[in-house]
């Protein structure tokens, strides 16, 4: 049995991305390395015969996913399951979490300007996000980070494929700490650096 | 905001007016629920009329600021109060920025924090629609998995029609019924008594007593029990056996008697009394 064969069946009846080192599991003979050989050898493979599915990188591991240009097809099928789309507060909230991370539901709101508790635990019933510890400062609050399930949902293969800051139009700076912030409101003092 | 709480601001005859005050015609006439909150209502004001960030006139956008939020909800007091949080802060501003300031860099100018937010903002939005595309391009690409056909035609909700006086006639309609109608049902007995009356009969045949717990004793189920009590009871009301304790809790004796009145036939409703005779204890 070629290894290359292992992998595909591997990843054939996965319903979920697999990371190399799990697919390895598969088999004594296999490792992380020639699992990513094996993936190169399939991907080559498909793209050759030009199958309508590929091997993607997706959510930390590997998936077999059709390519988009059949999306027309399978839309039709009440059986193949619909992409969910997220409510516009929704991305707001998880572009924050995502640059920010870890990040407590206070700084959200600040830099959203609205109450976001209800976004929150709705992003985190979906698994998007997840509680990833507790903040210091009064009443110890609990931080946000994305989970795995977030990259699966926009295809990212890690947080190095969120859109890069320098990307932008506009450029984000390094922000003070959230509480130095208030407080120099508060006291009529200088907020941190001035503004270029 | 995530939610349409905030009314419409008033437009027609309110329109003119206000764009008369501000000088900037429909640029400020605006819907306040398009807005996600304060800071996208306040990006909107700057970059609609292509105010550079970092000078912004910060008189003039607290005015404008102030006159779209007319129309806010006040009942809504967690969404107002982002807003009137907003403005607080812009007025605030405003009056720092007329204070004189020492020229050195200590102090920093007022509106720095509020350029840092909107910009801040602005990136965040930016990359929330990023996101989106990420997600749609997402969307186009299909992996394994059956899911259950999705049901169609059924999936919104009927509009609840239903007021409070409806229901409150849907109520007063409800007839409370009346107790004495209401039906009693008893299960029969998996066990009749008739067959128990016979056992402790054809038990006495042999002997002119027998041991209640002997006769008990083939059966698991409390019923047989409680059954074969009943028996005994009756046949005792009838005068055709006689039940014996020595104490309480102690070996039960059904007795047989020989009676004229006993004929050997069943008589489970006859008449009799209810009493035990003769001293005898039931436990």
């Amino acid at each position: 049995m070629k290894a290359a064969q292992i992998v595909e069946a591997v990843l054939f009846a996965s319903d979920a991305p697999l990371k190399a080192e799990e697919i390895a599991r598969a088999d004594e003979s296999l490792d992380e390395d020639q699992v990513e050989l094996a993936i190169q050898e399939l991907r080559t493979l498909y793209d050759e015969s030009e199958r309508a599915f590929q091997i993607v990188e997706v959510g930390d591991g590997y998936q077999i996913l059709t390519r988009p240009e059949f999306a027309p097809y399978l839309e039709r099928f009440d059986t193949v399951p619909r992409p969910s789309r997220l409510s516009g507060p929704a991305l707001e909230t998880l572009a924050i979490i995502a640059y920010r991370q870890p990040i407590g539901r206070v700084e959200v709101e600040y830099i959203r300007g609205v109450g976001s508790a209800g976004v929150i635990r709705t992003l985190q019933d979906r698994g998007l996000i997840d509680v990833v510890g507790r903040g210091e400062g009064l009443g110890r609050p609990l931080l946000y980070g994305t989970t795995r399930k977030f990259l699966e949902h926009f295809g990212f293969a890690s947080l190095d494929d969120l859109p890069r800051p320098e990307d932008l139009p506009v450029i984000l700076r390094e922000r003070t700490p959230l509480d130095q912030v208030l407080e120099g409101e508060g006291g009529g003092e200088g907020a941190g650096e001035g503004v270029a | 905001m995530e939610s349409a709480a905030f009314s419409r601001a008033p437009t027609g005859g309110a329109a003119p007016a206000r764009a008369g005050s501000s000088g900037r015609g429909d640029l400020l006439v605006v819907e306040l629920d398009r807005f996600q909150g304060p800071l996208d209502l306040l990006l909107h004001l700057v970059r609609r009329q292509d105010i550079d960030i970092f000078d912004i006139p910060i008189a003039t956008i607290t005015d404008q600021f102030l006159e779209a939020i007319q129309g806010l909800d006040t009942e809504d007091l967690d969404g107002a109060g982002e807003f009137l949080e907003m403005a607080a802060t812009l007025v605030r501003i405003k009056a720092q920025m007329l204070l004189p300031r020492p020229q050195d860099d200590e102090d920093e100018d007022p509106r720095a924090e509020l350029v840092r937010r909107l910009l801040e903002y602005e990136q965040i939005r930016e990359i929330a629609v990023r996101l989106a595309a990420a997600e749609a391009e997402r969307g186009r690409r299909f992996g394994k998995g059956y899911v259950e056909p999705r049901p169609r035609g059924i999936l919104v909700d009927p509009p609840l029609e239903t007021t409070w006086d409806e229901v409150m006639a849907a109520a007063m309609a409800v007839k409370v019924p009346r107790p004495e109608a209401r039906p009693h049902r008893l299960r029969t007995g998996l066990v009749p008594l008739e067959e128990k009356i016979q056992l402790i009969l054809d038990a006495l045949k042999e002997a002119s007593r027998v041991e209640f717990g002997a006769l008990v004793a083939p059966w698991k189920e409390k019923i047989h029990g409680v059954m074969t009590l009943l028996a005994g009871l009756e046949l005792s009301r009838q005068r055709a056996v006689s039940l014996h304790q020595v104490r309480l809790f102690h070996e039960l004796w059904i007795l047989r008697r020989e009676l004229e009145a006993w004929a050997g036939e069943v008589r489970p409703g006859g008449p009799g009394e209810g009493t035990l005779t003769e001293g005898e204890e039931v436990a």
